[in-house]
């Protein structure tokens, strides 16, 4: 059984098309990457899954379960948790209460010990993308390549099934980005399923076995890194057509 | 003792105080402020001031109140007067239909609260920011109509009469009686307010409102949260309301909604407001402080008429005058201490206390969960 399954998610707003017929799956233990140029409906797709916008046509199935056109919060709660491209800090709150907030819902209360001292466990997830130290620090004081790791500690407070990481490179500079990329790389070794959306092609090949390209809203191609590559559609739509 | 500055003295009781990941306040501070405010009506001040403090008191519940809805959770009201007056005519319709005695009848205008803070949430709490404001702004004006039509039942402009908590009391005592009564209310309510604030539910008011999609993508529900969150403000602001009912005003009237007639229409949706910018939104002690300023000012320097003797001119401020004057200090305060005079109090105390190490809090926490 897949762990996340798309099919046919179809979104339009007004007569634009955003996602048009959209399908793929995820097998549990991999990393996919999604990518495509600007305005290709990568994000709009992500939101479709987890439940932030309501699809017009198609399905979303986690471990075979439909969740379709479910709230938000239900969504994370049965394991499918995302990140933000833009990041949402909870400003007035210190970092490790952020990652408090997570284990505060249903799903983050499900093992006794995580109920009794949530900020054990948040701690350890803040060790685990190197944020100990600010810990105490209000996350408005985070620089943004904090918060981005901030977005990612959140998120895997929730210990998911698979995780949709929406550009986690997104504006960092290249040490932070190596840094993320081991972050995730760590993340993959303990077994963790994820799909990532990014521009950064270099760092993103880096991690992913399998690449879905986007563009208009369709999966135009898929396949390996290299594949993607040479693929003379894929090269196309981001360089434009040879005349 | 004079040479020793305030600021060490409070030093040195502040030091064993607040955990940072849940924002504790100085109690040391509060608990000398209870202790000064207890033996008030001993000091040998004026009884009949006593009456200002025993409404700045209740009010100060009112906008502790709304704090925890605006300032923590972020869904504004503007018409917190609603819970106010329901609170006082919920235990004035129960006394005058029913007869029943006021301990009974202050419990049923607290679930009245709440239960109306539910049912207008569900779908109010749809709307956000200015939209969420306006509409909650509307709901006690539409009230004060709907009481103005029913007159035979609620008594219309006069309102509904409400007996004396302390009826056996002569007067001064009743004064001290009331005095305290308030005071306890106040305490017991914003140490339960402030408890909740700080809670770890309260971090979660605290991520709905710094961002909600952001608490929603933590799988929280944060519908249910911001009920939660209204629910509660409600049934303290009708707490407050049915005891000033009882104690201040002696009667359930459309004033504690709207008053038309007064300086201030919308006195009880704007004092919570005011006070909370004062003190500093979202601290809960800040707007408790704030009312205390603003009703001072507001009750005990505002007069009729004052007239001044100014190198032989004679100068008259009348009442509008006065309150113009109170409006532009209450303005000035707000610009020297824009995050509001208690949370800047709170925060040079709290400049001086050493951080502690979190691993020293973590291993408090874990020793006293074994415990």
């Amino acid at each position: 059984m897949y762990v996340l399954e798309v099919k046919n998610l179809t979104k339009s707003f007004g007569g634009l098309v955003a996602v048009n017929n959209v399908s793929f799956q995820v097998d549990e233990g991999e990393i996919v990457g999604i990518i495509g140029p600007n305005g290709a409906g990568k994000t709009t797709l992500f939101n479709l899954i987890t439940g932030f916008l309501k699809p017009d046509f198609g399905k979303v199935l986690l471990k075979g379960e439909d969740i379709t056109g479910l709230p938000p919060y239900k969504i994370a709660n049965k394991g499918l948790v995302r990140t933000f491209q833009i990041v949402r800090p909870f400003r007035h709150l210190p970092t490790i209460a952020n990652v408090l907030v997570s284990l505060q819902s249903y799903r983050g209360r499900r093992r006794i010990e995580w109920i009794k001292t949530p900020e054990r466990k948040a701690m350890e997830m803040l060790e685990d993308v190197g944020l100990s130290d600010m810990a105490l620090e209000p996350a408005e004081n985070l620089s943004h390549g904090d918060l981005k790791r901030l977005e990612i500690a959140r998120a895997m407070a929730l210990e998911p099934e698979i995780v949709l990481l929406d550009e986690p490179f997104g504006g960092l500079n290249p040490v932070e980005t190596e840094y993320m990329v081991k972050s995730i790389q760590r993340m993959h070794l303990d077994g963790h399923t994820m799909v990532i959306v990014e521009h950064k092609l270099h760092a993103l090949m880096k991690l992913v076995k399998r690449v879905l390209v986007m563009h208009n809203g369709e999966i135009i191609a898929e396949g390996t890194p290299k594949e993607i590559a040479k693929n003379k559609k894929v090269i196309e739509v981001y360089l434009g057509k040879v005349v | 003792m004079q040479t020793v500055p305030i600021a060490r003295y409070f030093r040195k009781i502040y030091t064993n105080i607040a955990t940072h990941i849940y924002d504790r306040p100085p109690r040391t501070l509060a608990f000398l402020i209870i202790i000064m405010l207890s033996i008030l009506p001993y000091s040998g001040m004026d009884l009949i001031k006593l009456e200002i403090l025993i409404s700045a008191n209740l009010i100060a519940i009112l906008a502790a109140s709304w704090d925890l809805l605006v300032g923590r959770t972020g869904q504004i009201s503007l018409g917190h007067a609603l819970f106010f007056g329901l609170g006082a005519y919920t235990t004035a319709l129960f006394i005058k239909y029913l007869g029943w005695p006021f301990w009974i009848t202050i419990p049923i205008s607290v679930i009245v609260g709440a239960g109306v803070a539910l049912t207008i949430g569900i779908p109010c709490l749809r709307l956000k920011g200015p939209y969420l404001a306006l509409v909650t702004m509307a709901f006690p004006l539409a009230l004060q109509g709907f009481l103005y039509y029913y007159r035979d039942i609620f008594g219309g402009e006069t309102g509904i009469g409400l007996p004396k908590i302390f009826p056996g009391l002569r007067f001064f005592d009743r004064i001290v009686a009331n005095y305290y009564l308030s005071l306890a209310l106040l305490v017991l309510s914003s140490i339960i307010i402030y408890k909740i604030a700080t809670s770890k539910t309260g971090i979660i008011f605290i991520s709905i409102l710094d961002d909600e999609i952001g608490a929603k993508a933590c799988a929280i529900n944060t519908t249910k949260y911001k009920l939660m969150s209204l629910a509660i403000s409600g049934l303290f602001g009708s707490l407050a309301g049915a005891f000033y009912g009882h104690i201040v005003s002696g009667s359930a009237n459309p004033r504690l909604f709207v008053d038309t007639t007064a300086l201030m229409p919308m006195e009880f949706s704007l004092i919570p407001i005011i006070a909370a910018v004062l003190g500093g939104v979202g601290t809960i002690y800040g707007p408790i402080v704030g009312v205390y300023i603003y009703q001072i000012l507001y009750r005990y320097i505002l007069r009729d008429v004052i007239t001044f003797n100014i190198f032989g001119y004679i100068v008259t401020v009348d009442r509008h005058m006065q309150l113009f004057i109170f409006i532009s200090f209450i303005v000035l305060l707000i610009v020297k201490w824009p995050r509001g005079v208690a949370r800047a109090i709170v925060e040079k105390l709290e400049d001086l206390e050493e951080p502690r190490e979190l691993e020293e809090i973590l291993k408090e926490k874990t020793e006293s969960k074994q415990m």
